[in-house]
């Protein structure tokens, strides 16, 4: 994806603010996923005034004209607490109908969806390489309607056959046979395209950025994509919503750096 | 008959603590964790002890390099917006000498709930399907005898004691703190023994003027330490960056600077020698 025209996470937050719906009411951003959070509040600006957005401790609705919080700090801390409610940790898990939707990273995410955010295991009870944890993404995919999945690296090493372990089950067949009541992965997005699942629940390719071929992205993959033959090229952002993203929900140019 | 105070010292509050302890510590990410608790913990070279830290940072890392900690029970170790992985957890994981049983938040909260409801565990659904199981062996999955679906059951988490902060507490033990509380009133009620760290020991008729804030446990001791989430935030402070970029920076490196970091700032005499060693101007540039 080579363009001068917005960057990879001004990307990322305009697929993602287009493809959030109006039955998603309530919407949360975890940490260190600044694209995710403009992609948010890009919705509650434009398309979805209703839209409940959980950033940190607060609870923030647009709607009604209040000042949109920056894209940059996740702060946990006095400043977060600028919203209309807000985000208790002891209950947040209460309410298994909120939020509608959320959005993860992972170091790894494989051909059925699963993502591995824990490290990679040695195979006897320790660790070759400790990740941070996996904070409450079992839960959230467990229940939410509809999660998006952020990579911000494509290669062979972060797309791979089979997670070395699972911090959020994608597989779909996996999560009928354990009837897990939510939606699963909508799309997993890339510096290189837009993937989704196919009918075996196999990821495939919905999109691919301007200039990336199949043979590239098929290269960067370490297991065989199931594709369409001339997959479509990502819809890039237009002069308006980049406008929207540039004035409106992340002035300070976090997302353009 | 007088009414007992339960307002007590770093130092005393903390001598309770033993070698094997199980002991959970509140705040989450950047806020609120009782920081002036946890290096006296820290300070006191206590071995071997259980520590329950849901959402931790430095807390965690400090503990770890004084050598107090063989087995940690946590859902998330980092330093936000400056270390995506807490480096000296990573590295005592890593090497074996720390083990990590790993939980989702919700998992935290199942347990420690099982724990106050004295239960000996409550059921959650999410995990079902991933490693948990695998990675913790404390979580037992089990087919539901009402419905027949698989869930996970999630073991108590009973605490001997629980480090928690508060902005405001008066000397009975009726805490008031600021923020969205964490999970802190519910790691506190799964502990035999509360130790809550406040800015302000304000008076009874203060607290009853806002009944509706006070957080109280059966058995609780009340430390008085400002500024002592420092180098993280609280109401009235945020969090000091710059100091926790410092850790970072000595925390990857490990050895000397680890070692200096801790002789400096948690092997200091005392509280007030820590808020000395950070400096008035520092401190003063946090609040907000």
């Amino acid at each position: 994806m080579a363009s001068a025209d917005y960057s990879l996470n001004e990307l990322f937050a305009i697929l993602l603010a287009r493809d959030l719906r109006p039955e998603d009411r309530t919407v949360q951003v975890g940490a260190n996923m600044p694209m995710a959070r403009a992609a948010a509040v890009m919705a509650s600006l434009t398309e979805l005034p209703d839209l409940r957005v959980i950033l940190g401790l607060g609870v923030n609705n647009l709607g009604d004209g209040s000042p949109a919080p920056l894209v940059h700090p996740f702060v946990f801390d006095p400043r977060s607490q600028v919203g209309e409610a807000l985000m208790v940790q002891e209950t947040a898990f209460a309410d298994a109908r909120q939020p509608d939707v959320f959005f993860v990273g992972g170091l790894q995410v494989d051909r059925r969806g699963n993502i591995n955010l824990f490290g990679i295991p040695d195979g006897s009870g320790g660790w070759k390489l400790r990740g941070p944890g996996g904070v409450a993404l079992a839960t959230m995919s467990t229940n939410c309607r509809g999660y998006y999945i952020v990579m911000p690296n494509h290669d062979a090493r972060t797309f791979v056959e089979r997670v070395a372990a699972v911090s959020a089950l994608g597989d779909r067949d996996e999560r009928e046979r354990l009837k897990l009541p939510g939606g699963g992965v909508r799309f997993v997005l890339s510096p290189l395209g837009v993937f989704d699942f196919d009918q075996s629940g196999d990821m495939r390719i919905r999109s691919l950025h301007p200039g990336v071929t199949t043979a590239q992205v098929q290269e960067a993959t370490g297991f065989l994509l199931a594709t369409t033959e001339d997959p479509p090229v990502t819809a890039t952002p237009t002069p308006e919503e980049l406008h929207i993203l540039r004035t409106q929900v992340d002035p300070d140019g976090t997302l353009a750096a | 008959m007088r009414r007992a105070s339960v307002l007590v010292g770093l130092d005393e509050a903390l001598a309770a603590i033993g070698d094997g302890a199980t002991v959970g510590v509140g705040g989450a990410v950047t806020s609120a964790h009782p920081m002036a608790l946890v290096r006296e913990l820290a300070r006191r070279r206590v071995r071997g002890l259980t520590l329950v830290a849901p959402t931790g940072g430095i807390d965690v890392d400090i503990l770890i390099a004084a050598g107090c900690v063989e087995t940690l029970v946590t859902c998330y170790v980092g330093i936000e917006g400056v270390a995506a992985v807490g480096p000296v957890y990573r590295r005592a994981v890593q090497d074996g000498s720390v083990r990590v049983r790993d939980l989702d938040e919700a998992h935290c909260i199942a347990g420690l709930r099982a724990a106050a409801q004295k239960l000996p565990f409550l059921p959650w659904r999410g995990g079902v399907g991933t490693s948990y199981p695998e990675l913790n062996e404390d979580l037992v999955p089990f087919t539901d005898p009402v419905a027949g679906e698989e869930v996970l059951a999630v073991p108590a988490l009973n605490l001997d004691f629980a480090l928690l902060y508060a902005e405001t507490a008066d000397e009975f033990g009726n805490a008031q703190p600021l923020g969205t509380g964490n999970m802190d009133l519910l790691l506190g009620q799964a502990a035999e023994q509360v130790i809550v760290q406040v800015d302000r020991v304000v008076a009874n008729h203060e607290i009853r003027r806002a009944p509706e804030h006070t957080w109280y446990w059966r058995d609780a001791r009340v430390v008085r330490a400002p500024f002592g989430t420092h180098p993280y935030s609280n109401a009235w402070m945020v969090a000091d960056v710059e100091h926790l970029q410092g850790f970072a920076a000595a925390a990857r490196d490990g050895g000397e600077p680890l070692d200096e970091y801790l002789r400096d700032h948690v092997d200091a005499a005392d509280h007030d020698s820590y808020l000395e060693q950070v400096g008035i101007r520092r401190l003063a540039s946090l609040l907000v």
